[in-house]
């Protein structure tokens, strides 16, 4: 049994030491020593059947202490990232995706409800925690809080009158949707036109401005250190309260409409409820990332909430496994650094995620965690 | 006809589909605990009277009175609701999700968990679960006692007839009154056909208060199972009675061999 624990530790360790490793190799030389360590690394465990066996009975059998070892390295990550603080905000970035990723897999991979407006209910966490703050002058933390709750309004308002709608035609209206948010922030006078608002305070407690670098028993943390302490609890805690809703009820009449609306109808599933509960639940999520987004960058402006963007959100659904919670996890931790690292892909960015797409869509349509049975524990 | 109250009545039930009648003026009463089958020709009405039932459809004229309650006018889920389950031609499993949880969402409607049990008091639903699979489990094995091992394998896995009963279980979950089948036996072979009969009449003996509609083609299973048979042609119901007195009747013969036989 501890030769379990060991192996789920070490096996962590070692990700997260590769990681680290591939985040700061300035050498193109050990940089492709890293990635070549870790992509044979992952060969090892896909093709050598016994590890692959061995490694995932000991993940199963030590499940708290994987979950437990994760947020410790979780954790320490700013700490391994010193030397390079940018690499705090990138990791707070993939932390913002995991949130919205998840509240935009609840309505897409679970409910079946094409949201391609992700972008646009971001934006509205955003804008509202922009005017909330800057133009009320309320502070961070309870814009942060309220914020989401304009992207939830808007869903609710915006859904109703489509509901009737199914399949392509809901896409085709919150792809509609993105674009006239865009338009309505860069030509209306409250929201800062093409300026955006900018100078949004940041967060504070009790005095407590989340700028200020954290200094850990004597070691100073980077700038960011805060803010990605503050994505990883928000995140953790979007994930932790869909998967319970995923692996409950909700989730199961949610899978059910999604998979055959007529079957579902026919066992008492009002199809009104469930689409409208999955649309505002995922919409509070994903403005609840672009809320907090809001006040780590400390402005907000129309690109930052164009169509590209929820491409982006779908593509971490679509690489890590639509439907399934800790995909949406692995993919925002894949997709958003990666081109941050190349920074040569960084043009080409919407290119390559089309690209991974498509590939994935035709050797892996599952994605790279494909979702679970549900078992209601 | 029967001294028993009865379920279901079914008055003048008409349907449209632009120009044509689907379904004619028909009456149709089915007792508490009774077996009704009911036969026709392809395109006769008889899918349509379910979907009907159900309310997938919007009848032009006619009455539907289930329980005591108007039926007509009330959506999908409300209908399914006050206790009519029903199972469909081609199957309409979710094959990416368990057997179990194809069984469980029958059982949804009358959960007593809310969001807020799901999320922080998780105790409570784990406990409404485990109590939802045990009783998944027990309609499972009423019909194949290996099946409840393989609930949470994905349905698309289990072979053709063991999606047949996970379907017919998901219709009992609900624990209804009415039971509609729509042709059960489709795509099945003589062999699957006669297992099938077979748990009908579990069904049959588990259930004696379960009142059952069945459509089918097979007419050794209508024979089979049902007390009394509606035969359809055209939309309108053209006999009614035993199997016997059905099968020998004029009109139903003329239809299903062709009228020049009829005449012969």
């Amino acid at each position: 049994m501890s030769r379990d624990l060991a192996g789920v530790w070490l096996a962590e360790a070692a990700v997260f030491a590769l990681v680290v490793a591939g985040i700061l190799a300035e050498r193109p030389w050990a940089l492709g020593a890293t990635g070549g360590a870790l992509v044979a690394a992952g060969a090892l465990v896909r093709f050598v059947p016994r590890l692959r066996a061995a490694l995932a009975g000991a993940f199963a059998r030590r499940r708290a202490a994987a979950l437990a070892g994760g947020a410790v390295l979780a954790l320490a990550l700013p700490l391994a990232l010193r030397s390079s603080p940018y690499w705090t905000f990138v990791a707070t970035l993939a932390l913002l995706y995991v949130t919205t990723g998840q509240g935009l897999n609840f309505q897409i991979g679970t409910a079946g409800v094409i949201n391609l407006a992700g972008a646009a209910f971001a934006g509205l966490g955003g804008y509202a925690v922009g005017l909330l703050t800057v133009a009320g002058g309320w502070p961070a933390w309870l814009a942060v809080l309220v914020g989401p709750w304009a992207a939830v309004l808007v869903g609710t308002i915006l859904f109703v009158p489509i509901l009737k709608t199914r399949g392509h035609y809901l896409a085709l209206v919150t792809i509609a949707f993105v674009f006239i948010f865009n338009i309505l922030v860069n030509n209306l006078e409250f929201t800062g036109g093409p300026q955006g608002i900018k100078n949004i305070p940041t967060l504070s407690l009790g005095g407590y401005a989340f700028t200020t670098r954290p200094a850990l028993a004597g070691v100073e943390l980077p700038a960011h250190a805060n803010f990605y302490y503050a994505a990883l609890v928000m995140a953790g805690l979007t994930t932790w309260v869909l998967r319970r809703l995923h692996d409950s009820w909700l989730g199961l009449v949610l899978n059910t409409l999604r998979d055959d609306e007529i079957a579902a109808r026919c066992c008492g599933v009002s199809v009104t409820r469930g689409k409208l509960l999955a649309f505002s639940i995922g919409n509070f999520f994903i403005g609840l990332g672009g809320a907090f987004y809001a006040v780590v960058v400390g402005f907000v402006s129309p690109p930052d909430f164009d169509f590209g963007y929820s491409l982006v959100m779908l593509s971490v659904i679509i690489i890590g496994g639509v439907d399934s919670i800790p995909g949406v996890v692995l993919g925002a931790c894949l997709l958003v650094p990666l081109p941050e690292r190349f920074r040569f892909l960084h043009e080409y960015r919407l290119l390559l995620y089309g690209i991974v797409i498509v590939v994935m869509l035709l050797y892996r349509p599952r994605g790279l965690w494909p979702a679970r049975i549900r078992r209601y524990r | 006809m029967s001294a028993a109250p009865n379920l279901l009545d079914v008055t003048g039930l008409t349907v449209r589909f632009g120009g044509l009648v689907a379904l004619d003026g028909v009456d149709v009463v089915v007792a508490e605990g009774e077996t009704v089958g009911v036969i026709g020709p392809n395109g006769s009405g008889k899918t349509t009277l379910f979907n009907a039932l159900t309310g997938l459809l919007a009848p032009a004229a006619g009455d539907v009175v289930f329980l005591g309650r108007r039926l007509t006018g009330l959506e999908a889920h409300a209908i399914a609701r006050l206790g009519i389950a029903r199972t469909f031609q081609a199957s309409r499993l979710c094959l990416d999700l368990s057997a179990f949880d194809n069984i469980l969402i029958g059982m949804h409607a009358r959960r007593r968990t809310g969001l807020l049990d799901s999320v922080v008091r998780r105790g409570r639903l784990v406990g409404e679960m485990r109590a939802a699979i045990e009783r998944a489990s027990h309609l499972l094995a009423l019909f194949n006692r290996d099946l409840p091992r393989r609930g949470f394998e994905r349905v698309g896995q289990l072979p053709q007839i063991d999606r047949r009963r996970v379907e017919i279980c998901r219709a009992l979950a609900a624990g209804p009154r009415l039971l509609l089948l729509d042709e059960p036996s489709a795509g099945m072979n003589p062999e699957e056909t006669a297992e099938l009969m077979r748990d009908l009449r579990i069904v049959r003996d588990e259930m004696p208060g379960l009142s059952v509609v069945i459509i089918e083609h097979d007419m050794f299973v209508i024979e089979g199972v049902s007390q009394r048979v509606v035969a359809f042609n055209y939309g309108r119901k053209i006999a009614e009675g035993s199997f016997a007195e059905v099968a020998r009747h004029a009109e139903v013969r003329a239809a299903y061999l062709g009228t020049e036989t009829a005449h012969a």
